[in-house]
């Protein structure tokens, strides 16, 4: 066990130097320049070339990199191009935004897909072909337009909830909520169809399993064969969904962040990006990547405590 | 190795090839006209359409539909119906870059660590990490090096793709790599990477597809999405996502136009995902093992199951038992199994009128091949049959209920309690995700009405009954902890936390070795005597019979065709597809000396739905002649209790050795 | 049973096994136990030798070591007196289909999507026979046994299990071997197919120099079929020699204890091998001086 946990943290360490250097590589064949993005269009040639210099941009890869992985080791993750603040702060502040969206979003999208899946799979017939169909067509609506559609039905027509905006919870932990109303439907709207599919899937298989029969046949009732022993079955594949798209949530809700002006995480990437904000993206690169890495670890714990195979082995 | 009544009711859905499940589907037919017509429209519209796209008209600015403008115009007065089928082309054509990188990275990288070891363990090393790349992270860190350049942005998500596209087609390239006809190919001489070319990638031809159109939709979903914060082509060049942005601006001037750009790229979406799953065989989930919904009155399916059934007598004197309602005066402890027929719902019959009697403390074998509805027979008595089939007449008769006609919570009371059953594969018998003490103590709990400490020790004695010999290990393991011959005891200790009186064995020991199914017969044997139980063992294998049984219906397409005392039917067998079985099989020759051929029943069972109404088995009947075409009922047999449905019985009877012969009766067909 | 033998250097085909295996050991993955251990055993030309075992015997393992598609870890396998053990993909085809299999199970054993003439035609390309010389011999073989003339455009979803198995053996015999490894290839099949293909693979060796390697894990079966068994039990021979010889009078209490727990469809038999069975048990339960 304790050879399997430092391989996996072996792993997973290479995975983050192998994304901040992906990242480090795309920053460098970028045609901009740390000191034409702080400089700005009215500096000269010379200031420019001064500033990157200053930085240590002109220094062979390999060292600039290590040396911004010491740094990032020391806790410094550079300064923004664009304001001059740290970034670390920055990103710090924005987690508990992105945070809060991801975690909330996948619970709601987790509970209503995985009822309407147990439900199709235990149904059956015209229930499960209803469900199905409504489930492809909630695959497929992209998330930006039913955010949209949301904010002019729920904000723009009743005035129920704001349209855009955040309030951090600290501040007014009512308004806080109102704030993440719609942008956690949004992605439940869309993100609850696919865990929907998923437990279906899983449960149906799971149903046609040879010990279903041994189940009916000591008399077990339909409830304990659904919800104990078929449930339980289909809980690896199920679970492993939901990880992966807590994971997409909190590396890339990109979208629904910028739709309704949430200062998280995916919102500092589009205009880190849009700006050329260049220690910023590497920065969010490195920080996105860490959330999949500790997330995966933390579901291939779970599933060794799970799945009774694994835990033998 | 019997076939499962499931598989009969796949067997009537032929499997189409794609093109054929495409053009069959409306789903899937109005999918592609719209993906194809969009793109032909685009690409000829400056022919058709009668704004430009960037033609602005400042005099009819946020418009509603109009005929003018069908769908409307945006903030710069532009009709927005052209800006839409402009922007199409594009929009697709550049998506499919994705899935075709995609697909000719991951395919050919997924068959090479399919077929080498090595390469499985660097690849699946090298898919986990892709995979823990932050998808859209990098994209818009892609967006910051190479700008806005959307073919290769879609380049780049393609190769992201991988990691997840080589979980899908790996664990399917594995499992066609270890098919037999592959390793047959390389007995043949084959070249590996030409029999991977051959026989595996074509048959993983349906993933791929699926898969290409799956990610075509996410393409076109990204590009959207970037477009939609500003990160994909920029304007004045219409793009869908874009105008979803405009309108969201304008969303309280005009809301109309979130509809139409909205709605577009949704459908086209839609269109992919659909066509999709069309191409992955539609959606259909098979049917689950065990009933879940509330049984329909069965009185009312069988009381309509006459006309459907075969014009046999055994219907006719089945609705006779029924009307007269009479419970044999003996009945008690017995099971008495009247004229049952067993079908599947608007299908085929698969048991046309079997009927059965086990006393007390018997033991009965319902024998017979793959196919013969021995084992739904089985299933039926304690309604545990598969969703889809159902008894379509005739009774089970159990202490005074019949069975086939009683409710769930009648039937949730003789499970367990009065009958129990175990099933012929005892490793996936039990549920793998809970120790096998857990599962026992569970069913102990429920079924004798004892605390969680009681019932603990009762499923320890019951694995020491069963003779488990190290019973406090083995209720702490998980069942794939433990061996065959282990389960199957495990499951029989399960089968006896109820007390039944009686226990339905499905083929206990047909998955076991020789030397551990003799320990289990042993055991049964055990069991039979210690707790005046009886047993109905079902078995394809006559040896087992012989050992265990002491009663014995053959079956042979649905019905029986030759029952009585064990002793009568095996040493002295009546039908002609009794003595068959006997002449072909290998263990009825003690000494080989001077025998050199088995008996060679030609052709094969004849599959339910092509029964006919004489003999079943006349085709493949040596003594066969036109008499055998006549509809025979079970009688009762010249040596001993029982029957036989046989018409010449009496022209036959001794003559056994005569199917050693080689003949060529009914043909190969 | 593990002497050293000299090396067969004698190029006198006749006085040369078909099949020697010499010490053979198998180990799964670079640590795994042994999975075949020290086994030895010939097969005499036309000669059919029956290989039995229960799971985890070794037995498929042998098999599919001696058609190369596990890798052996050491001893040799010589065929028609040349070593075969650590043949590369591209020298077992100069075997030219002398070595041929039928395999356990007839309906994975066929590739769906192709009709049954190319699955037939394959080794004989490879051997490169002519086109118009393949087609003769595939028609040949599966009239050989027993399949209607055109069968060879069907595909294999449109046969039965047993008619796929006599497909299978078509195929194996097709390029005229002289060695034929049938790994459980009736074991999967109903009583009367079984005795259906029993049949056809006595009769098909009768009057032709073919030998079979006839792994199975049913004692009967091996019986009717092979002039002489191998007994293995966990990766080792426990016994062997004349097939007569061991059903008689079983040496290994091993041995023993398979037939007695094969059970027969009589039951005054099956009461006597029974009782038999139990003095077994109850002997190698009693402490052994």
């Amino acid at each position: 066990m304790l050879f399997f946990v430092l391989k996996r943290i072996a792993w997973a360490i290479l995975t983050l130097l192998i994304a901040s250097w992906i990242a480090f590589v795309l920053v460098h064949l970028s045609g901009s320049t740390p000191g034409g993005v702080a400089l700005g269009q009215s500096a000269t040639r010379e200031q420019v070339i001064a500033y990157n210099e200053s930085v240590g941009w002109y220094a062979p890869w390999l060292q600039q990199y290590f040396a911004w992985v010491g740094q990032v080791l020391q806790g410094n993750l550079g300064v923004s191009l664009i304001d001059g603040r740290p970034i670390g702060p920055d990103i710090a502040k924005r987690l508990p935004v992105t945070a809060a969206l991801a975690v909330l979003g996948t619970l709601v999208s987790a509970v209503i897909g995985i009822t309407m899946g147990v439900v199709a799979a235990v149904r059956g017939g015209a229930i499960d072909r209803g469900i199905t169909a409504f489930s492809g067509i909630l695959l497929s609506l992209p998330a930006f337009w039913v955010g949209v559609l949301l904010v002019y039905v729920f904000a723009v027509q009743l005035r129920l909830l704001p349209a855009t905006g955040f309030v951090p919870f600290a501040v007014d932990p009512q308004a806080w909520a109102r704030s993440l109303v719609l942008p956690v439907l949004t992605i439940a709207i869309t993100s609850a169809a696919g865990l929907a599919r998923q437990t279906r899937a899983s449960m149906g298989e799971a149903l046609t399993q040879e010990h279903m029969r041994t189940l009916r046949a000591v008399g077990t009732p339909t409830w304990r064969i659904v919800y104990i022993h078929a449930l339980r079955g289909a809980s690896l594949p199920i679970l492993a969904s939901v990880a992966i798209q807590f994971i997409i949530l909190f590396g890339g809700s990109v979208i629904i962040e910028v739709l309704f002006a949430l200062p998280g995480i995916g919102q500092a990437m589009q205009s880190a990006v849009g700006s050329a904000d260049l220690p910023f993206v590497q920065a969010l690169v490195l920080v996105a990547t860490l959330v999949v890495v500790v997330v995966n670890l933390a579901l291939e714990f779970l599933n060794r405590v799970l799945d009774p195979k694994l835990r033998a082995s | 190795m019997t076939v499962d009544t499931t598989s009969i009711l796949r067997i009537r859905k032929p499997q189409r090839r794609l093109g054929g499940r495409v053009l069959r589907s409306p789903a899937a037919m109005l999918s592609l006209v719209w993906l194809v017509g969009l793109v032909l429209a685009s690409l000829t519209s400056p022919l058709w359409l009668r704004y430009g796209p960037l033609e602005q008209d400042l005099s009819a600015v946020l418009q509603g539909p109009s005929w003018a403008h069908l769908l409307g115009t945006d903030e710069l007065g532009r009709d927005l119906l052209s800006r839409i089928v402009t922007a199409a082309a594009p929009t697709l054509l550049i998506a499919v870059i994705t899935p075709i990188v995609a697909v000719l990275v991951t395919v050919p990288i997924t068959l090479w660590a399919a077929r080498y070891a090595r390469a499985e363990g660097f690849v699946n090393r090298l898919s986990e990490i892709v995979l823990s790349l932050p998808g859209t992270v990098i994209i818009l860190a892609f967006i910051a090096a190479v700008g806005t350049n959307m073919p290769l942005v879609m380049i780049a998500f393609g190769l992201l793709l991988f990691g997840a596209l080589y979980r899908v087609f790996f664990g399917q390239a594995k499992s066609l790599h270890q098919q037999l006809y592959v390793e047959a190919a390389a007995v043949d001489g084959v070249k590996p990477m030409t029999a991977s070319m051959c026989h595996v990638l074509p048959n993983m031809s349906t993933t791929v597809i699926v898969q290409f159109v799956l990610l075509f939709g996410a393409a076109i979903g990204l590009q959207a999405g970037l477009a939609f914060i500003g990160l994909g082509p920029q304007p004045p060049e219409p793009t869908w996502g874009g105008m979803v942005q405009t309108a969201s601006k304008f969303i309280f001037q005009q809301p109309w136009m979130m509809i139409p750009t909205g709605g577009v790229l949704a459908l086209t979406i839609i269109a992919a995902n659909s066509l999709a799953d069309v191409l992955a065989g539609g959606s259909a989930m098979p049917p689950s093992l065990v009933s879940l919904k509330r049984r329909k009155t069965p009185a009312d399916a069988a009381a309509t199951a006459p006309e459907s059934g075969t014009p046999s007598a055994s219907t006719g004197r089945a609705q006779a038992a029924a009307s007269a309602g009479d419970v044999p005066a003996d009945a008690d402890g017995a099971l008495v199994v009247q004229d049952l027929v067993i079908g599947v719902d608007d299908g085929p019959e698969l048991v046309s009128g079997v009927s059965l009697r086990v006393g007390r403390g018997r033991v009965l074998g319902l024998v017979g091949e793959s196919g013969c509805g021995k084992s739904v027979t089985s299933y039926a008595m304690l309604g545990l049959l598969a969703p889809g089939l159902s008894v379509r007449s005739g009774r089970i008769l159990w202490n005074g209920t019949d069975l086939v006609r009683a409710d769930e919570k009648t039937l949730q009371r003789v499970r367990g309690h009065e009958i129990a059953f175990i099933s012929q594969e005892p490793t996936r018998a039990l549920d793998p995700m809970f120790t096998v003490g857990w599962q026992l103590a569970a069913s102990v709990k429920r079924l004798r009405g004892v605390g969680g400490r009681e019932a603990r020790r009762i499923a320890l004695q019951l694995l020491t009954d069963v003779g488990i010999v190290d019973p406090p290990r083995v209720l702490t393991s998980y069942p794939h902890q433990i061996s065959g011959g282990m389960a199957q005891r495990v499951a029989i200790a399960l089968a006896l936390s109820g007390r039944p009186k009686l226990l339905i064995a499905d083929e206990p020991t047909t998955a076991l070795d020789v030397t551990v199914q003799a320990e289990i017969l042993g055991l049964l044997r055990g069991l039979i005597a210690e707790r005046d139980m009886s047993i109905i063992l079902v078995t394809h294998d006559l040896g087992v019979v012989a050992d265990l049984c002491d009663d014995v219906s053959v079956m042979y397409a649905g019905q029986i065709v030759e029952s009585g005392a064990v002793r009568d039917v095996l040493v002295r067998p009546e039908h002609p597809y009794t003595m068959a079985l006997l002449a072909a099989d290998p263990h009825a020759i003690l000494d080989f000396e001077g025998t050199t051929r088995l008996a060679s029943i030609p052709g094969q069972v004849p599959l339910p739905g092509s029964w006919t109404s004489g003999c079943r088995f006349a085709q493949r009947c040596r003594f066969a002649s036109d008499e055998c075409t006549a509809a025979i009922p079970l009688q009762p047999r010249v040596q001993g209790d029982g029957g036989v449905r046989c018409i010449r019985r009496d022209d036959v009877r001794g003559r056994q050795e005569e199917w050693r012969r080689p003949v060529a009766v009914g043909g190969e067909r | 049973m593990s002497t050293v033998e000299p090396v067969v250097t004698s190029p006198d085909a006749a006085a040369t096994p078909l099949l020697e295996v010499r010490n053979l050991s198998i180990r799964y993955g670079r640590k795994g136990p042994l999975a075949v251990d020290d086994v030895s055993f010939t097969i005499g030309r036309g000669e059919t030798l029956g290989l039995i075992g229960e799971s985890g015997s070794g037995k498929t393992t042998i098999g599919r070591a001696i058609l190369g598609l596990v890798p052996v870890t050491s001893g040799r396998i010589i065929f028609e007196g040349r070593d075969i053990t650590r043949l590369s993909a591209a020298d077992r085809r100069t075997l030219q289909g002398d070595l041929r299999a039928v395999f356990q199970d007839p309906f994975s054993s066929l590739d769906p999507r192709k009709p049954i003439g190319d699955a037939l035609s394959a080794p004989l390309r490879v051997a490169g026979v002519p086109r118009a010389d393949r087609t003769f011999r595939v028609q040949a073989a599966l009239d050989s046994v027993g399949l209607a003339p055109g069968s060879e455009e069907r595909y294999p979803r449109q046969f039965s299990g047993g008619q796929r198995q006599r497909v299978a053996i078509a195929r194996a015999l097709v390029t005229d071997p002289r060695l034929v490894v049938c790994d459980e290839a009736v074991s999967a099949l109903d009583l009367s197919t079984q005795a259906q293909v029993l049949n056809l693979l006595s009769d098909l060796r009768a009057g032709a120099d073919l030998g079979y390697l006839f792994i199975a894990h049913d004692m009967a079966v091996v019986e009717f079929l092979a002039q002489r068994v191998v007994v293995l039990n966990r990766g080792r021979v426990v016994e062997q020699g004349e097939t007569r010889e061991v059903m008689r009078n079983p040496q290994a209490h091993y041995t023993r204890v398979l037939m007695a727990a094969s059970p027969v469809p009589d039951p005054d038999e099956q009461a006597r091998r029974r009782q038999a069975w139990q003095q077994l048990k109850a002997s190698a339960s009693a402490p052994v001086a």
